[in-house]
């Protein structure tokens, strides 16, 4: 084997490691992208034409105006199930004084984020990826290239900034709705004596500084997260895909990303 | 600014220019070979090409879409497409964007978005490159639709229009806006009614007036013979090129 032979097969080992190595972090690194250049886009004012007005009100009146009575329900779902039974069994116990502490870092905290990020990924984030996956394969947006209409500025940027803003609505919408429906299923049953405003007042005491940075973080950051990977897992389709593999895989994508969101603001902020 | 190699005229003296330009292809679509091609405004020139994809490819690499191979050895462009003065190649995406902008297209994709109604399909280009009111807007569109035979702007959803109405629809889409280029595909089917090819004719002749220059690309020589006059420039796009 001569030097040139013994060369090309060291070039084909590392086209093969870097291709490998490469394939494992390519949406992750589509996403950064995509993420710095919808902050990029939103700080410059010639971004902001009629074309993504109009994108990003129809989106935010999908997603808020659909997205709301699941979120009352689940709300009220968890409200019952989780305030009601915390405030009971931590009376049960005598430690009724940790019952505040416990909804903002379990509740608040927690859950809110994530079960809104599911809702937004199952009610409109779906819809997203199907609606993008359609107009990438049916050559659409390809044809609004050759109009000078970018795409990306037109459909990924409104739709990410729209679930960020529907992710924080939604989210304080959540966790105002599961707390008041946890005190009335206690006030009827008469576990609670203390007005609805102390109530509140005990929870919104017992969060630290960074609660109130790290919960509205949270609901910004699963929003546009899922507003993001399910926009761009929609333009990354191949023409092998169908709806079939399409959405499993803009799922997964989008549960990933409201669950590394939570953990990573968790790790930062120090809330474990 | 430099005299045109070819000396026919300066940059800004065509509307579009391909002057020896190659594009970035594979064998499948627009051959790699130097195309040339001058457009003044106002002129209309007649491109024969039976090949659909070859034809969308053409008019992507006129509108800047598809690049100017690049020579592997010198890294130099082979040949450049400018587009009003402007070389697609020296303009970042956003000016090219915007330069799109001064184009109107009919394509054999035509690229209607199903989430929108069709009067939102035939505002988008206008609405997202220009700062021209609304209504003005509005006004412009309604007053093409019925030049073309539509009652008014269509507020359907494409899928909901008939074959004809959005092919009338293209129309004003690509006529929206007063185009300086049009870059039409197949624009005109033999089996169209007579007052829509009639007002087709209109609006082209009256775009060509007020110094749009255009590039007609046909599969059949029959569709402009109506239109066409002596002087106007005629190729026909093979394998070999553009050749007249």
């Amino acid at each position: 084997m001569n030097f040139s032979e013994r060369f090309s097969i060291l070039h084909i080992g590392l086209a093969l490691l870097g291709r490998f190595a490469r394939s494992l972090p390519r949406f992750f690194l589509i996403v950064i992208g995509g993420g710095w250049g919808v902050f990029y886009s939103i700080l410059h004012p010639s971004a902001w034409r009629r074309t993504v007005i109009i994108e990003f009100r129809r989106s935010l009146r999908q997603l808020v105006a659909g997205g709301f009575f699941s979120v009352v329900v689940v709300a009220c779902l968890t409200g019952f199930g989780l305030v009601s039974q915390a405030v009971y069994w931590l009376g049960f116990a005598g430690m009724s004084q940790m019952t505040g502490g416990l909804l903002s870092s379990v509740l608040l905290r927690e859950m809110a984020p994530i079960l809104v990020g599911v809702i937004l990924l199952g009610r409109s984030g779906m819809l997203m990826l199907t609606e993008m996956g359609g107009l990438t394969k049916g050559g659409r947006l390809s044809s609004l290239n050759g109009m000078g209409v970018d795409p990306f500025l037109i459909f990924v940027v409104p739709r990410t900034i729209a679930m960020t803003v529907g992710g924080i609505t939604l989210g304080t919408l959540f966790g105002a709705i599961a707390l008041a429906t946890g005190y009335v299923a206690c006030w009827v049953k008469g576990i609670v004596t203390v007005s609805i405003w102390s109530f509140l007042f005990e929870v919104v005491n017992s969060m630290q500084l960074v609660d109130y940075i790290g919960i509205p973080l949270k609901f910004l950051l699963s929003g546009s997260s899922v507003g993001l990977c399910c926009c761009l897992s929609g333009i990354d389709i191949t023409a092998e895909d169908n709806l079939t593999t399409l959405m499993p895989r803009g799922f997964s994508r989008g549960i990933m990303s409201v669950l590394v969101i939570n953990v990573v603001i968790d790790v930062i902020l120090g809330s474990f | 600014m430099a005299d045109d190699p070819s000396g026919t005229g300066r940059d800004y003296d065509f509307v579009l220019k391909l002057d020896e330009a190659v594009p970035v292809s594979d064998s499948t679509g627009l051959p790699p070979v130097k195309y040339n091609l001058f457009v003044e405004p106002g002129e209309c020139v007649f491109i024969e090409c039976r090949d659909e994809f070859r034809a969308a490819q053409f008019t992507d690499f006129c509108a800047g879409i598809l690049p100017v191979k690049e020579d592997p050895a010198t890294r130099k462009r082979r040949g450049a497409v400018s587009c009003m003065g402007l070389d697609w190649s020296d303009l970042d995406e956003r000016r090219a964007n915007a330069l799109r902008g001064r184009i109107g297209r009919i394509t054999a994709e035509s690229g209607w978005i199903d989430l929108y109604e069709m009067h939102l399909n035939i505002l988008w280009p206008s609405l997202h490159h220009s700062r021209a009111p609304y209504d003005t807007l509005v006004g412009e569109a309604v007053k093409l639709c019925q030049s073309f035979g539509l009652p008014g702007l269509p507020t359907q959803l494409p899928e909901k229009l008939s074959v004809l109405d959005r092919k009338r629809s293209e129309y004003v889409r690509a006529f929206m806006n007063r185009p300086s280029l049009l870059l039409l595909e197949n624009p005109v089917s033999l089996t169209a009614p007579v007052e829509l090819y009639n007002a087709f004719f209109t609006e082209l002749t009256a775009a060509r007036e007020r110094g749009c220059a255009v590039i007609w690309i046909g599969a059949e020589r029959s569709a402009w013979s109506g239109y066409i006059q002596q002087g106007m420039q005629r190729f026909r796009l093979g394998d070999n090129g553009l050749l007249k």
